[in-house]
């Protein structure tokens, strides 16, 4: 058998607290179109961060291209040994011709001092020629589509001799005619020997092109199989089934209405979007990234005005065109991360509590009432629990899990109806998780209703109580989460 | 390529025309070769300056501190002139050094310390002028050498005018020429130079294309400092004196002539010829309103609206482009189920 052109061993990769990579080790054949698969937060991108040479490895990984070890490498060695990546944003530049875009890297790479323009125009030509397609050389990047960018990035590729094409989720902002061309191109590279590994979401252009999957789950290596050992189910199967033991609260079917979202439309963002909230439910929201949810919460919110659509709260219309119509509506939005990084930390618990309510606090003078606030902080640290009972202690010597009770007390001194949070546990370890997830569920037995969007499966079965799945900004399902499976949610999203 | 270029600066280039003949029809005087050549010997040092400037804008930085570097390096020109050497080739040597190492001061605070360009220039720019009054008392050095003083008058194909004068093309260009060419040479014909530009487009995709960004920056601030000690070579050997004030708010002029000029202050736009076009636009405004007789004070507001209208320009346009990247693509006729 011929040496394959990339083979890599035993690749880990650890961040403070966090593996991304453990031991993944698989090998990409010439002229092969290899899928490299996973959820999001994989390790899709870290692996694709250390073949480009931008991260390093943990000191037993092995990296050989054609049979040759690779050691040490950086980004300018891994160019050298013909690895490419055309990453999601193309990496070119807006304010150059596409002339310059193609061959610039050829002339870093060759380390030489002078630009020779009559040889760029032959070098770009040239890879032009290969891709088979025609590009005016002396037009500024930025002036072109996404779908004629993405050709230069790959003429570029080209230019510098790539041995190896990893395409970064390429079909991503192409329609679909584009997307046939795209893979058109694919397969002529195919045809010329050079190897492509390819990084999609959707299954049917996984299906269409690639020769072998190679599948990673929470950073471990599930193994590489042939296109035709698989179908849909078994490789959804494969990609999720995260084992995180998290408590599997109680599923209930609640029907008293609180928030009725209609025919929602933004364009360029979703369309058509129709769900309930109830009262007393966590209505999970989740899809693959990119897939509308953020823009259809912070549409509900003020943040995003949808262009068509109504809500309607308690079975009353409501029109929220800014996050402030949106509080005295009584909606909440605790965005990414806001659970873990919402704090002041060096700020006692008192005043980081004030923080969402200035104005109620404050008298005629604009200056905080110090005895309105002693009642408010007083109210929520009772309510919500939070230990030590010392308002004047600063916020970074709490625990995490009271840290995050403060952070949502300090919105729900707001006296919301609805608390809408965006991935709250992205990030964070799991005992904090398992403590938000009991916050959150605690909230909505008192009666609020909780939107939680998260791209992590196991969580939405944890404490959700019904389920939108979301597709390139479309519903796709809407399901109560009582005897669901990952894969049951997967195959919607995907 | 040269073709789309030009094409590129046209505008400004009419801009130049229109208000030229504007201001020849309200002052004809303003056509003449003389009041011409004086506008060359009064823009020469601004000019060179936006060179400098120019490297830094197309990096995306900015330096606050190119008045304050000059008239550094001035006072260290006169008083080695004074003091210590009338030999004009060692002095301009002096002058090319001290710029470098004070250019080099801010490269390396913000390419190696990362601390934004306008609080690092903003600080230099402080220290720079304290240590410049301490030496100076901010009292003029007099007293510059003949030599140096007859050096600075030589004319270039003079011309001698009915009442005796004798007008020409002043001998500063040979400071203004090199520096133009050098700009425009690095820029346009070196790795390098394409470099400058790729930073100014998207700093993260220069680094992963294999530039060495913080070298590459440091660069930039150094060329930038070598060009303002030509600069102050120049410049005194046109004033015979060296005034520590010279210089003040400076460097907003230096700014808004590139900015003129069509470059951009978040970088990765600008060329040569369009800041030469953008040095005359802002001299021929300038030239125009003294000959004009517009008092002073709407003189300085005159400039700083330009300045102001031709970046918020710049930024709205930006920003619409910022708007148009994020989208997501909608699916259509997807399906709905319960």
């Amino acid at each position: 058998m011929e040496t394959p052109l990339l083979e890599i061993e035993n690749i880990s990769k650890f961040f403070p607290g966090v593996k991304a990579l453990q031991n993944v080790g698989f090998s990409i054949n010439k002229g092969e179109i290899h899928a490299l698969i996973g959820e999001n937060g994989a390790g899709k991108s870290t692996l694709i961060k250390i073949l480009s040479g931008i991260y390093q490895p943990e000191p037993d990984g092995i990296i050989k291209m054609g049979g040759e070890t690779l050691t040490h490498l950086d980004p300018l060695t891994s160019l050298h040994h013909g690895i490419v990546v055309i990453y999601q944003d193309f990496s070119l530049f807006p304010n150059l011709s596409v002339l310059e875009n193609i061959t610039l890297g050829r002339y870093v790479k060759s380390s030489k001092r002078l630009v020779n323009y009559k040889e760029m125009r032959k070098i770009a030509v040239d890879a032009l020629k290969q891709l088979g397609v025609e590009v005016d050389l002396d037009i500024l990047l930025g002036d072109l589509s996404v779908a004629r960018q993405q050709l230069v990035a790959i003429a570029r590729a080209l230019a510098n001799n790539a041995k190896l094409l990893i395409l970064d989720e390429p079909t991503s902002s192409l329609s679909n005619t584009e997307v046939q061309k795209l893979f058109e191109i694919m397969f002529s590279l195919k045809a010329k020997g050079i190897s492509l590994l390819f990084i999609s979401h959707k299954l049917d252009e996984l299906f269409a092109v690639s020769d072998r999957f190679s599948i990673l789950r929470d950073g471990k290596f599930i193994g590489t199989y042939d296109e035709n050992k698989l179908d849909d189910d078994q490789l959804i199967s494969l990609m999720v089934g995260r084992q995180i033991n998290y408590t599997i609260y109680p599923k209930r079917h609640l029907d008293i209405p609180l928030l009725e979202v209609k025919s929602l439309t933004k364009k360029g963002n979703y369309k058509d979007i129709n769900f309930t909230l109830h009262k007393g439910e966590v209505l999970g929201i989740t899809g693959l990234v990119g897939a509308g949810r953020t823009e259809v919460v912070k549409s509900i919110f003020g943040l995003n005005t949808a262009d068509e659509g109504t809500l309607l709260l308690d079975g009353k219309d409501i029109i929220i065109k800014t996050p402030t119509d949106a509080m005295l509506a009584g909606i909440a939005f605790i965005p990414e991360n806001r659970l873990s990084e919402g704090l002041v930390l060096r700020k006692s618990t008192k005043d980081n509590l004030g923080l969402t309510l200035l104005d109620v606090l404050s008298n005629k003078l604009g200056l905080i009432d110090p005895v309105k606030q002693e009642a408010m902080v007083e109210k929520w640290m009772s309510k919500l629990e939070i230990r030590p009972n010392n308002p004047d202690l600063l916020a970074a010597k709490l625990s995490g899990g009271n840290q995050q009770r403060v952070v949502i007390a300090k919105w729900l001194a707001t006296e919301p109806k609805i608390l809408i949070v965006d991935e709250p546990t992205n990030g964070i370890d799991v005992g904090a998780k398992a403590e938000i997830h009991k916050l959150l569920i605690s909230l909505a037995e008192a009666g609020l209703g909780i939107i939680v969007v998260s791209s992590e499966l196991p969580e939405i079965l944890a404490i959700c109580d019904r389920v939108v799945v979301m597709r390139r900004g479309r519903v796709t399902a809407n399901m109560y989460c009582e005897g669901l499976n990952q894969e049951d949610i997967m195959s919607k999203a995907i | 390529m040269n073709r789309l270029k030009k094409i590129k600066e046209l505008p400004l280039l009419i801009v130049l025309i229109a208000i030229s003949v504007f201001i020849a029809i309200v002052n004809p005087a303003f056509l003449s070769l003389e009041n011409f050549l004086d506008l060359l010997k009064s823009n020469l040092v601004l000019a060179m300056m936006a060179m400098g400037m120019l490297f830094i804008l197309l990096t995306g930085g900015i330096d606050v501190s190119v008045a304050s570097i000059i008239t550094a390096v001035n006072v260290i020109l006169g008083q080695t002139l004074v003091h210590f050497t009338q030999n004009i080739f060692v002095v301009v040597l002096i002058a090319c050094a001290a710029g470098i190492l004070l250019g080099l001061m801010n490269g390396l605070l913000i390419s190696m310390l990362k601390i934004p360009p306008i609080v690092a220039t903003l600080g230099t720019m402080s220290m720079i002028l304290g240590v410049v009054l301490y030496t100076t008392n901010g009292n003029w050095i007099t007293g510059i050498p003949q030599n140096f003083i007859d050096f600075g008058r030589i004319i270039l194909f003079p011309y001698i005018l009915g009442d005796g004068r004798a007008i020409g093309i002043p001998i500063q260009v040979v400071f203004l020429i090199p520096v133009i060419l050098l700009t425009w040479f690095v820029l346009k014909h070196t790795v390098m130079g394409r470099g400058i530009y790729a930073i100014g487009g998207n700093i993260d995709s220069a680094e992963r294309m294999g530039f060495k960004t913080k070298k590459i920056i440091l660069f930039v601030y150094s060329i930038e400092g070598l060009i303002i000690g030509l600069s102050a070579v120049a410049h005194t050997s046109i004033m015979r004196q060296v005034d520590p004030n010279a210089f003040l708010g400076f460097e907003m002029q230096v700014i808004a002539a590139v900015v003129l000029g069509g470059a951009s202050t978040l970088g990765g736009y600008g060329s040569v010829f369009g800041t030469l076009i953008g040095v005359s636009l802002f001299s021929v405004i300038n030239n125009g309103m003294i000959l004009m007789r517009i008092p002073t004070f709407w003189q300085k507001i005159i400039v700083g609206f330009i300045i102001i209208s031709s970046i918020s320009v710049d930024m709205i346009q930006k920003k619409r482009e910022e708007k148009q990247k994020v989208r997501v693509d909608v699916e259509e006729g997807g399906t709905y189920a319960v």
